[in-house]
């Protein structure tokens, strides 16, 4: 039983007309419970598309997706996954609290269950101090955290993730990836997370799911082999370098068609 | 806590000191001006004078604003009831927005003389009915014109995530844009409760009913009564400063937490 399967799925936006796009062609990835698979490629590539279409919140074109073993549809109907953005898309009018609820509440949760649930998630990404204060009130990496609470509330079995860290600091950001490993093997969550930072796919995944654009596909998938049990002295092991460098050289691949193949470093920060 | 309290009403006197400074000194400069060059009450009228007469006619200027007042009021709340209603209608059939805004734009075009003169003639001598449309005319596009922008101007991140939850149509306008849309209601409320108070009081310089501040101030110039004006004149800024407390009253009651 996977947790999660595209099987040669595709998206062309604006079909037959001289815009059309082919954002994704013949994709096919499962990803197992459990398991955190990233996906990563220069702009355009399809990764958020990819990602999109797992969350139901685009059609594919061609293909299917299912997502524990139901159609992407009705997994999104049932709240099978949660889902963080770059933005943190915490909403200004509700506290910290209300935020967490929010999910809970559209899942028709009665209120001394939804606040319960939400204390639990505070005490889960250590900020249980702050259930009564506006979002604005916190610093970025305290909201993206909060969204993290949010997209987890309901215990789906599988968090969808955008670009989290995208828009945070560098120590904040290595702190985050941290807190994430430990929240999703706490929760035993499946993850898809789409990044555009090498170090970041190979310190949190399982596998390194490798796309090229034009059009958007998967040419290369890396496993990464450095245990479940993934610490700050992991940043320093050969074998975490060993993957940066399996991931750059796959991605350089898909650079072909630039002048400059050193122009992938560039990738690595927006 | 003795101590507290003074350190308080010193910080309080801090943030209003300037204010109260230039205003007096303004005044101060103003009376000294008048009597200074000898000006006539027909070219200027000293601010004595007129708080003499403002406190001399003050039963007869509040029941001008009371009028005045009045019909900003009525106004303000039927040009909002109808703004916030117009603005759900085209934030929910995108189509009428390009049907209507043209038309917003021509309304708004038109200078108010011609409208309340129209109004006037449409309505008995006697009717407070035209300076009230016209109010709710001038509310009604301001109140329109913003909380459509926060019905419609919502993060898409917002959406998105609604949309993972599959929340339907309904509930992403009562959860998201809904409470996206209040504080705009309250900017567009303070421009348009001063706005009101003008529209109320320059309406009725153009006929009808002579029972609000702004015929006082013509009748009492008309009379050479310069004084007097000014304190109708006074009235009026106090009236307009009175709605626009409210409206900000009113938003700082709403407001979530602390400002940005």
């Amino acid at each position: 039983m996977s947790a999660l399967e595209v099987a040669g799925a595709s998206k062309i936006f604006n079909q037959g007309t001289t815009k059309q796009v082919d954002a994704l062609i013949d994709v096919n990835l499962t990803v197992n419970p459990g398991e955190f698979v990233s996906l990563i490629g220069p702009s355009g590539c399809g990764k958020s598309t990819l990602l999109r279409l797992i969350a139901n919140l685009l059609e594919p074109t061609s293909g299917s997706v299912s997502v524990n073993n139901k159609t992407a549809a009705q997994a999104r109907l049932d709240q099978d996954y949660g889902m963080a953005f770059q933005q943190a898309g915490l909403f200004d009018w509700r506290t910290v609290s209300k935020n967490i609820e929010l999910p809970l509440e559209l899942k028709g949760w009665d209120k001394a269950k939804r606040e319960a649930r939400a204390k639990e998630m505070l005490e889960l990404v250590k900020l249980p101090e702050f259930a009564d204060l506006y979002p604005w009130q916190l610093s970025g990496g305290m909201q993206q955290r909060i969204a993290i609470a949010r997209a987890l509330a309901a215990h789906p079995p599988l968090l969808l993730m955008d670009e989290p860290f995208g828009a945070l600091d560098e120590m904040t950001r290595e702190y985050m990836q941290g807190e994430l490993l430990r929240i999703c093997g706490e929760t035993s969550t499946t993850v898809v997370f789409v990044t555009h930072s090498i170090p970041e796919a190979v310190y949190l995944s399982n596998r390194v799911v490798v796309m090229s654009p034009r059009p958007g596909r998967i040419t290369e998938v890396i496993d990464v082999d450095l245990g479940s049990k993934r610490n700050e002295d992991t940043r320093a092991a050969d074998g975490f370098f060993k993957s940066i460098t399996a991931v750059r050289e796959a991605l350089r691949g898909t650079h072909a068609d630039h002048a400059a193949a050193n122009a992938i470093r560039g990738v690595e920060d927006r | 806590m003795a101590e507290n309290n003074a350190l308080r009403v010193i910080a309080r006197l801090r943030q209003i000191g300037p204010a109260l400074v230039f205003g007096v000194s303004f005044l101060a400069l103003w009376e000294a001006a008048v009597r200074g060059f000898d000006l006539k009450p027909y070219f200027l009228a000293a601010p004595s004078k007129i708080f003499e007469q403002f406190f001399k006619n003050y039963s007869r200027i509040w029941d001008a604003s009371m009028v005045s007042g009045g019909n900003a009021l009525v106004g303000l709340i039927v040009g909002t009831v109808f703004g916030v209603a117009m603005s759900f209608i085209l934030s929910r059939y995108r189509f009428l927005g390009e049907l209507i805004t043209p038309l917003a734009i021509a309304l708004n075009a038109i200078p108010i003389f011609v409208l309340v003169a129209v109004l006037n003639n449409m309505y008995s001598i006697t009717s407070e009915i035209p300076r009230r449309v016209m109010v709710t005319l001038v509310v009604y596009f301001i109140v329109l014109v913003n909380v459509a922008k926060g019905l419609t101007q919502v993060r898409s991140t917002h959406v998105e995530l609604m949309r993972s939850y599959a929340a339907s149509e309904f509930v992403i306008l009562r959860k998201v844009r809904v409470p996206n849309a209040v504080p705009y209601l309250f900017t567009a409320l303070k421009v348009a409760a001063p706005a009101s108070v003008i529209t109320a009081f320059v309406s009725e310089y153009f006929g009808g009913l002579q029972n609000g501040l702004g015929s006082r101030i013509t009748s009492n110039i008309a009379n050479a009564k310069n004084a007097a004006a000014w304190a109708y004149v006074l009235g009026a800024c106090l009236l307009g400063l009175a709605f626009y407390t409210v409206s900000i009253i009113l938003e700082s009651a709403t407001r979530k937490g602390d400002t940005k």
